[in-house]
């Protein structure tokens, strides 16, 4: 039992992670409309700036996460500068070219001589106010709930500045460039900044959010921040529901559930009816599972679970 | 130099085929499937299953291989793609990527994740050139190269001289409008399908006899295809083959120029010889389809859309 336990407290923190990565998403997509393929990208470089200045540099942790996020909110900008000329579909193929271009970066770069970086990744990175809690003699579950605890206020934090944003004549407006509406232009909006400040903000919530990742996990390495990550991401968004915030966080924790279910679904097919299945199989059949699903989703449920809220006359 | 214009010419060869049908799909119906790619993979592992399992002769598996893929192909229209002519974009982007992960790691269940080969035995020529460094090609290399040309060259002639073809053109250039001059445009995307995808399996089963057959063979390829395709002009047969060979191109010879001249010239403190490790050869390809999609979104042989 305290090993299910454990499992769900360690579930509910990488999950409440996501969930950030699944929200920041969903404001550049669902409010913005903006397709993303690289999303993965802010997660990366969150993770990485935080990792480098903090193990490296020996800057504080709580810095090092910002840093984290304005290197990724920066990062977005960049990103959001070609939406005004290029077609919808071929930025989307670009963006998943950046985040790949990012990925081979930080695979081929050693970061501080042979050791570090590069496959190997970087390990040993400080959890924060670890030696506090080992000092005062507290074991390593009470640790656990701790970074429970700081990722949940991170994630609520994060939900109530989406779910204010998304009632701002910011996100109006985004939403109807989203819908192609030519009324923002004839009212004299800039296109080109609401989107790049559509992508600096979710940007700087990834970013927060890789920058958590690292300092939870203690250990990065490029493996972790593949194409098929940003579409774990888009599976949360699509299941939960574009534009609903609430939904976001639905379909995180379905994913999430799904994705980390080889911990304990094998030796319950197991116990039950004695089946055995190899574990990398399993690891297999998961993404087989969840890819199935998001096509079912899409055929039969093009809104999600939780379907964004339109106004009637919106229709 | 040689060699380097060598390797260029198979993965040309490579990519043209598997960018053949992401470029026709994606003209045709307005769509990145992205899990074009996977048929190759699907193409590879049954000659394979056929080859060194059932023990059928490496061309019949293969052949058999391409055919049951292009069917495959039609079957995941059938019960996917043609559902959603009327989605948004994105929603056909993020149900291919599914589809891919799906077929991905099906492969990857049944087959296991290392790579495997159809134990053909290593054989290596020796060409002795006017260059100081000898050539070396494998037979299996030649086979990759012969058998792009004859396919390349054969739809070459469906296009410009049969009905089939011409029915083609008419439906990526105006549906609506071939299907008012009685053409069934129906039929013509079942063939896309069947062609894409058996152009596909062909390509994973030419990459699987240059180098190995793995899970992620087709996947792994995907940004050099789309860049390719967007390169060469979506919707353009004959530019993504044109898009393959830059991309080629530019990977092989990123990696064979030395880069310390260039720098210095360019005002740098470097080195006589830099050279860019191999681990960069891949972002060539995605700088370049950056640069492409940024400089000249409608391809090197697009019109203006």
């Amino acid at each position: 039992m305290t090993g299910f336990i454990e499992f769900l407290v360690y579930l509910f923190t990488i999950g409440g992670i996501w969930g950030m990565l699944s929200l920041s998403l969903n404001v550049q997509f669902g409010i913005a409309g903006l397709i993303n393929l690289g999303h993965v990208a802010f997660f990366m470089l969150g993770a990485y700036v935080s990792t480098i200045l903090v193990v490296l540099n020996g800057w504080d942790i709580t810095f090092g996460i910002f840093a984290g996020g304005a290197a990724a909110a920066a990062f977005g900008m960049l990103m959001a500068l070609p939406t005004a000329r290029l077609q919808q579909d071929y930025w989307a193929i670009s963006t998943l070219a950046v985040a790949e271009i990012l990925r081979i970066f930080f695979l081929n770069t050693s970061l501080d001589g042979p050791y570090v970086g590069q496959a190997l990744g970087v390990s040993g990175i400080p959890r924060p106010l670890r030696d506090w809690f080992n000092a005062e003699g507290y074991s390593n579950a009470a640790y656990n709930w701790f970074f429970l605890g700081l990722v949940m206020a991170c994630l609520l934090a994060t939900l109530l500045f989406c779910l204010w944003l998304s009632r701002t004549p910011f996100a109006r407006t985004l939403k109807a460039l989203r819908e192609d509406d030519a009324v923002p232009l004839a009212l004299g909006k800039r296109v080109s900044s609401f989107r790049i400040r559509a992508m600096a903000i979710g940007g700087a919530i990834g970013g927060l959010a890789g920058g958590l990742f690292a300092h939870y996990n203690a250990f990065i390495e490029p493996e972790y921040f593949r194409p098929i990550e940003t579409f774990l991401i888009w599976a949360m968004v699509i299941l939960g529901g574009a534009g609903n915030m609430i939904g976001s966080l639905v379909g995180t924790l379905l994913v999430m559930t799904l994705y980390n279910s080889s911990r304990f679904v094998p030796g319950w097919l197991n116990d039950l009816f004695g089946w055995t299945i190899d574990g990398r199989v399993y690891g297999s059949l998961r993404l087989v599972l969840i890819g199935v699903i998001i096509i079912l989703v899409i055929l039969y449920l093009p809104n999600g679970l939780l379907p964004e809220r339109r106004r009637k006359s919106a229709q | 130099m040689l060699q380097v214009l060598f390797d260029s010419l198979i993965r040309t060869a490579e990519l043209s085929l598997l960018a053949v049908g992401v470029t026709m799909t994606y003209g045709m119906l307005r769509f990145a499937n992205f899990a074009h790619l996977e048929f190759a993979a699907i193409g590879a592992y049954l000659a394979l299953a056929l080859s060194t399992g059932a023990g059928l002769p490496l061309p019949i598996a293969a052949a058999l291989a391409i055919a049951v893929t292009g069917f495959f192909g039609i079957a995941t229209d059938f019960v996917i793609f043609r559902r959603l002519r009327k989605a948004a974009p994105i929603m056909l982007m993020i149900a291919s990527f599914a589809l891919g992960i799906v077929i991905r790691e099906t492969i990857r269940a049944i087959w296991g994740p290392s790579g495997q080969s159809y134990g053909l035995p290593l054989v290596r020529w020796r060409v002795e050139t006017w260059e100081a460094r000898p050539l070396f090609i494998t037979p299996y290399q030649v086979t990759v190269i012969v058998s792009a040309a004859v396919a390349i060259v054969a739809f070459y002639f469906l296009l410009s001289r049969t009905r089939l073809g011409v029915a083609m053109r008419g439906t990526a250039e105006n549906a609506p409008l071939a299907q008012a001059s009685g053409i069934d445009t129906n039929g013509v995307i079942r063939w896309v399908w069947f062609i894409g995808a058996a152009f596909a399996a062909l390509g994973g089963v030419l990459v699987g006899l240059n180098t190995q057959v793995k899970p992620d063979m087709g996947g792994g390829l995907i940004i050099e295809v789309f860049a390719a395709a967007i390169l060469g002009g979506i919707g353009n047969p004959y530019g993504a083959m044109l898009g393959a060979l830059i991309i080629a191109v530019a990977e092989n010879a990123t990696l064979a120029i030395n880069w310390g001249p260039v720098l210095q010239w360019a005002g740098f403190e470097a080195g006589d010889f830099v050279f860019i490790p191999t681990g960069y050869k891949a972002a060539a390809a995605f700088v370049l389809l950056i640069l492409a999609l940024l400089i000249r979104p409608q391809g090197l042989l697009g019109a203006k859309r």
